[in-house]
């Protein structure tokens, strides 16, 4: 009996000593482990990812050759009216060139665009993020800011060889720095607890008490410059209402986020440019 | 024959030995413990119960209270003179760092082991929070590019007192840096970025010495939390030290609100038990009208004194000023060492209207004049001849005109300030009929209006009032003479003589000055106890005065003022200089608003500050202001 005993209890034993070596195993290996596994799958999901691709062109090329006509007109449609909205882009961003330079003011940091398709998302109510199809190989760095035609995605979090997990903004885990449009003073913003299936929400706190928001007239939430990552004014979310805290002097309340977010295929990484050598001397 | 074998039948054995004995006398012994036990048991399960339950309530459990925010003050017509802003601070909660603690600690314990020296365990586990803390420092300072520090004796301190409590490593943010710490500060780290509030001034300087600073302070009251036994810890609250902040600190305190924890042994946090709300203390609308208040200082500019106004009808006080002041702002959320050396150095701690002390010189002719009047030794055909001086004595006392006014009567001396005039009625009447006339207008004591340290050491002295001060020192008519101009002894303030031109322009002894808007009906002591044409006569003389006399800068054509004005002779770090007073009211006809003003000569500066020439255009600005003219 008793030796039935203990080769029943052998397999837990094992577990229990493999749970003991790993809790003694320096930091640094399991670091290097957890970034060794994270590698090690990375290319079955940027392989499975091509797939997906493949997948669509294969069935964008079933289309009927008159389907595909109407979809090329279309196409151009938009493109020319993007090719419109981009002149206009362009003479915004001379015309504040100009007030720059006629108020002696520094010029507006700019990022440059990585732009990544989503490989991987995992949505769930601990973690809310996804990884993305580009790494250190593109010059991604942990911190820098990703977003979508929607506003702001998130935060890079981690950066692999060829892969980069991005925080979503609706992780609890994510928070940064905001504005209410029109507004210039800071708010805090905080990803919520999302289980995954219901819309994405966040919070929102020390919202000066002037501002008001309501069903009918919500206010939307920004980014911030002053966080030093995102640029000015990026939809982070919407508000439609607002409590006031005990002392009066804030408000705190829900923030509507963009539900486009749980199916975003192609975000952009905000590369900061690197200073030119010899610039600041300048 | 064998003799037969006797048997004998063994005895049996005796039960009660002496091994029984000590047996049962052992089962007594242990009965009694048992039942000294059952009652020491009983003792302490059914007496002792309440204290034993609430000492493992005070081991086991710890209060944090939090004040709530102070109300705004509002001036009359709703305009915010303090609010609060948002604060904005970094903090550490000790009570997360403490796995940090122990691995610094036995870290520095084998350096100094391998280095072959003693530790000394007590200094290793200060240092070891010390190099924590500043770790987390060091971590803002590279965010936000400073070079902050922490004190070892603060961590100790708190991490003897306040544990609890969050640890400040870098208070009031400013927005850009808060909104740095936020986005790159980790959401789980022990850093978190809280928000409290500091006391705002909008109008910085404006009414510095009304409005009064707070200060933090664990003073404050406990509000309905319960577990009033347990271990306590105090954040801390804005408390009023000066001005209305401090007379109206309950009313504008907030309500106290706080959590209750239960703890692990080492007192360190674990789970919230109770959670209670602060919440806002209540607002206050005060008298003052900031667009009076700011006119009254932008006409002193730089110059050191104060100004009173009083709406007549209501006794609220409209303006109160004392120059130099400070900016509150630098007040909040402390004072530094060097924003209370600057304004020491300026001498702007003082309230000069309330707690200044000053000859009211020629503005007290109006008591003289009154108190000749009830005596009957002036009436409107009084004249007097003035040649320029009055003797007394072997003493020659000049009038402010060396060539003499020639003859006066009543009006005519009040319109031209004649010294002599009053010289020589005063002296008639004697220096108790003065004396007793300023009492009779409340001249002798506090004005009672709600701020805190408000002087009581004003001064109407008389005969008795000199002996006790300079050892039997008999009163001289020389100092009744002096009295009557308003020199000699006689010690005011600002906001004494304004409650005294309100009040007369009133008809009353008194008319009882307020800080609060809409407090009620105005308190009034006894109507002036002169017959209407004598209160004529001293009304025409401020007319006149305000039309073509002394005080004529004090109005215009379109704003008839009734004033008086008055230079007052002093010496001032043992040099010579004037004070320069008025003191009136207007519209003449219909007094609505009634002001004093008093400017400090600069010996340093030899200035010839006077009545008519610097204190009038002062008023002119505050009754402009109040009746738009």
């Amino acid at each position: 009996m008793p030796r039935k005993l203990t080769h029943q209890t052998k397999s837990l034993l094992l577990v229990a000593f493999l749970l003991l070596i790993w809790w003694f195993t320096p930091v640094f290996f399991k670091r290097w482990t957890n970034i060794a596994f994270h590698e090690f799958q990375a290319p079955a999901w940027t392989g499975l990812s091509y797939l997906r691709d493949l997948r669509s062109y294969w069935v964008l090329r079933s289309y009927r050759k008159s389907e595909l006509i109407e979809a090329g007109v279309e196409m151009s449609r938009l493109n020319a009216a993007y090719m419109l909205r981009n002149q206009q882009a362009d003479f915004l961003d001379r015309e504040i060139e100009r007030l720059e330079a006629f108020y002696e003011m520094p010029s507006y940091e700019q990022f440059h665009y990585e732009v990544a398709r989503v490989v991987r998302r995992d949505l769930t109510a601990w973690w809310q993020q996804l990884v993305i199809r580009k790494g250190v190989n593109y010059g991604i760095k942990t911190g820098q800011a990703v977003v979508f035609s929607g506003g702001v995605v998130g935060r890079v979090s981690s950066v692999g060889a060829y892969t980069s997990t991005v925080e979503l903004i609706s992780s609890p885990h994510f928070r940064a720095a905001a504005h209410i449009e029109g507004d210039e003073r800071p708010v805090e913003f905080r990803g919520g607890d999302n289980p995954g299936l219901l819309p994405a929400t966040g919070h929102v706190s020390t919202v000066p008490a002037d501002i008001i928001a309501t069903l009918k007239e919500p206010v939307r939430l920004t980014s911030s410059r002053l966080g030093g990552v995102f640029p000015d004014g990026l939809t982070l979310g919407w508000i439609y209402s607002l409590d006031p805290s005990p002392d009066g002097l804030f408000q705190t309340g829900k923030v509507m986020l963009d539900p486009r977010l749980k199916h975003v295929r192609e975000v952009a990484v905000l590369i900061p440019f690197e200073p030119r050598p010899g610039a600041e001397e300048q | 024959m064998v003799p037969m074998r006797r048997h004998y039948k063994k005895a049996p054995e005796r039960q009660d030995n002496p091994v029984n004995t000590r047996i049962y006398l052992m089962y007594v012994v242990i009965g009694i413990c048992m039942v000294a036990l059952l009652c020491g048991l009983a003792y302490r399960q059914l007496i002792q119960q309440e204290s034993f339950a609430a000492a493992a309530e005070r081991q086991n459990y710890r209060r944090i209270l939090m004040p709530g925010p102070r109300g705004i003050i509002y001036d009359r017509k709703g305009r915010v003179l303090v609010g609060n802003r948002p604060l904005f601070s970094a903090v550490v909660y000790l009570n997360e760092l403490r796995t940090e603690f122990r691995e610094e600690y036995f870290n520095l314990v084998r350096r100094q082991r391998d280095l072959g020296l003693n530790p000394d365990r007590y200094a290793m586990n200060i240092e070891a929070r010390r190099n924590v803390v500043m770790r987390y420092m060091n971590r803002l300072n590279s965010l936000l590019e400073e070079e902050f520090t922490v004190d070892s004796t603060d961590i100790e301190r708190h991490f003897s007192q306040s544990l609890l409590l969050p640890f400040p490593l870098i208070t009031d943010l400013s927005p850009e840096d808060y909104a740095i710490l936020i986005e790159q500060v980790p959401i789980d780290s022990p850093i978190q970025i809280i928000s409290g509030n500091a006391r705002w001034y909008p109008y910085g300087e404006a009414a510095a010495h009304t409005l009064g600073f707070v200060s933090d302070s664990t003073e404050f009251p406990e509000g309905t939390l319960p577990g009033e036994t347990l271990l306590t810890f105090r954040n801390e609250a804005q408390v009023g030290r000066s001005g209305l902040e401090k007379s109206f600190n309950n009313h504008l305190q907030g309500t106290t609100g706080g959590e209750i924890w239960s703890v692990d042994p080492g007192g360190f946090q674990h789970e919230r038990v109770v959670h209670e709300v602060p919440s806002k203390g209540q607002d206050l609308t005060i008298s003052l009208d900031i667009d009076i208040q700011q006119a009254a200082e932008a006409a002193m500019g730089t110059k050191t004194g104060a100004v009173v106004a009083i709406e007549i009808e209501t006794g609220e006080v409209l303006a109160l000023v004392s120059k130099p002041a400070y900016d509150l702002n630098d007040t909040a959320p402390y004072i530094s060492f060097e924003v209370d050396r600057e304004i020491r150095e300026k001498g702007a701690w003082l309230n000069r209207a309330i707690q200044g002390l000053y000859p009211p010189g020629s503005t007290f002719k109006l008591v003289t004049a009154m108190a000749s009047l009830r005596a009957g030794a002036v009436d409107e055909n009084t004249i007097v001849y003035c040649p320029g001086y009055f003797q007394v004595g072997r003493r020659r006392f000049h009038c402010h005109r060396r060539s003499g006014h020639g003859e006066e009567n009543l009006i005519g001396a009040i319109r031209d300030s004649c010294n002599v005039f009053f010289y020589d009625r005063g002296t008639e009447i004697g220096v108790w009929a003065i004396a007793n006339e300023a009492r009779r207008f409340h001249l002798d004591r506090k004005t009672g209006i709600e701020l805190p340290a408000e002087t009581g050491r004003m001064l109407v002295p008389d005969p008795e009032w000199k002996a006790a001060r300079f050892y039997g020192e008999g009163w001289f008519e020389g100092d009744t003479a002096n009295m009557a101009i308003g020199q000699g002894f006689l010690l005011l303030t600002p906001l004494q003589m304004a409650t005294f031109a309100s009040s007369l322009a009133r008809g009353v002894e008194f008319l009882q000055p307020t800080l609060l808007h809409d407090a009620g009906e105005a308190e009034v002591d006894n109507p002036i106890s002169l017959r209407p044409e004598q209160m004529a006569l001293v009304r025409e003389g401020m007319r006149q005065a305000g039309e073509r006399g002394t005080a004529r800068l004090a109005g215009n054509p379109n704003m008839p003022v009734a004033g008086k004005t008055g230079t007052a002779q002093v010496r001032k770090d043992g040099r010579p200089t004037t004070l320069a007073w008025f003191v009136g009211y207007a519209p003449v006809q219909n007094p609505r608003i009634a002001v004093a003003v008093m400017v400090e000569g600069v010996p340093e500066e030899e200035t010839n500050y006077g009545g008519g020439s610097t204190a009038a255009p002062i008023a002119k600005s505050v009754f402009q202001q109040y009746l738009g003219m």
